[in-house]
């Protein structure tokens, strides 16, 4: 591992902070299958974030803390308002999990891997909630 | 050949009464004659380079041609809604084509006319499109980790794409 990767690692990790935060906000505005969809996905956040804090320890790298608040892409006055927030927050979520592939090799590229099709996984889902056609993206992480 | 002339203008010339040149010349002309047979095309004629070993990422670019042309298939016998859905799973694979091709430097084949005949029912047609993009996904998935760090990234997002694409397809 090099001072590359533990970089993009505790870039991933700032976003995991950002993800977790933002479910928040758009949980509370969600009902039935988006809620569930909701907590789901933080749940997630939260196991890679975990994950994530564990492996930075392990290379000697402080783990960047979670900052008090994050600013939402769009206010979240509504259902609507919060899928549009959630498809955001994994599409920039993927971006930073893209971003560590170069950097890694072996079983911590298939960890990136896994996150970032995880992300472009719930991304979909949250288009295919919002009713947002096409629900797929080419290149999900690419901005 | 070549070694003959050699050894005739050998012959002909001034010094073709002294013994021990003419020897020279007849052993260079047997020696020249050896390298001609070995290389196979003569001393003068550089021989070729063989062709470059094809890109390991080449066979993605037809995976995925082939991929599109089975979605826009049963796009075309499927109800408006799953045709929408299915176009645009085409032409993410379209892109990946195009991507591909563009990173390794090989032109964009020309994509196949058509792709296998529909299966007779949508519920089959997606059970078929949701085994070839599981196929394609693991694919994408041993390339990504084979890949170097130039590559790394777009392999990763296609492999991404078609795991969003059986999503899109449940």
């Amino acid at each position: 591992m090099s001072e590359g990767s533990n970089e993009a690692l505790s870039a991933a990790l700032a976003a995991e902070h950002a993800a977790i935060f933002a479910y928040g906000p758009v949980g509370v505005r969600l009902t039935r299958a988006a809620a569930a969809a909701a907590r789901a996905a933080e749940s997630a956040h939260r196991s890679r974030r975990d994950n994530l804090v564990v492996v930075l320890v392990g290379l000697g790298v402080t783990p960047p803390p979670a900052a008090p608040s994050y600013a939402l892409p769009e206010p979240v006055t509504d259902a609507a308002a919060a899928m549009r927030v959630a498809t955001t927050v994994e599409e920039r979520t993927a971006a930073v999990w893209r971003a560590v592939l170069p950097v890694t090799t072996g079983r911590e590229r298939l960890d990136a891997l896994t996150a970032l099709t995880d992300c472009a996984v719930r991304a979909t889902r949250w288009r295919e909630l919002d009713r947002v056609e096409p629900v797929t993206v080419p290149f999900p992480g690419r901005t | 050949m070549f070694p003959v002339v050699l050894t005739s203008r050998v012959r002909t010339g001034s010094r073709d009464d002294v013994p021990g040149i003419r020897r020279r010349a007849v052993l260079l002309s047997a020696v020249l004659a050896g390298a001609a047979g070995a290389t196979g095309c003569g001393l003068i004629d550089e021989k070729p380079a063989p062709p470059p070993p094809p890109d390991p990422l080449a066979p993605l670019i037809g995976e995925a041609l082939a991929l599109s042309a089975t979605y826009r298939s049963a796009a075309a016998v499927s109800d408006p809604d799953l045709a929408v859905r299915l176009t645009a799973i085409a032409a993410d694979h379209d892109a990946h084509a195009r991507e591909v091709a563009q990173l390794i430097a090989t032109p964009l084949p020309s994509a196949p006319a058509s792709g296998p005949p529909p299966s007779a029912s949508a519920t089959s047609a997606v059970a078929a499109l949701r085994a070839a993009e599981t196929k394609a996904h693991d694919t994408a998935v041993a390339a990504c980790l084979a890949a170097s760090p130039g590559r790394v990234a777009l392999l990763g997002s296609i492999a991404a794409c078609r795991a969003s694409h059986l999503e899109a397809l449940t």
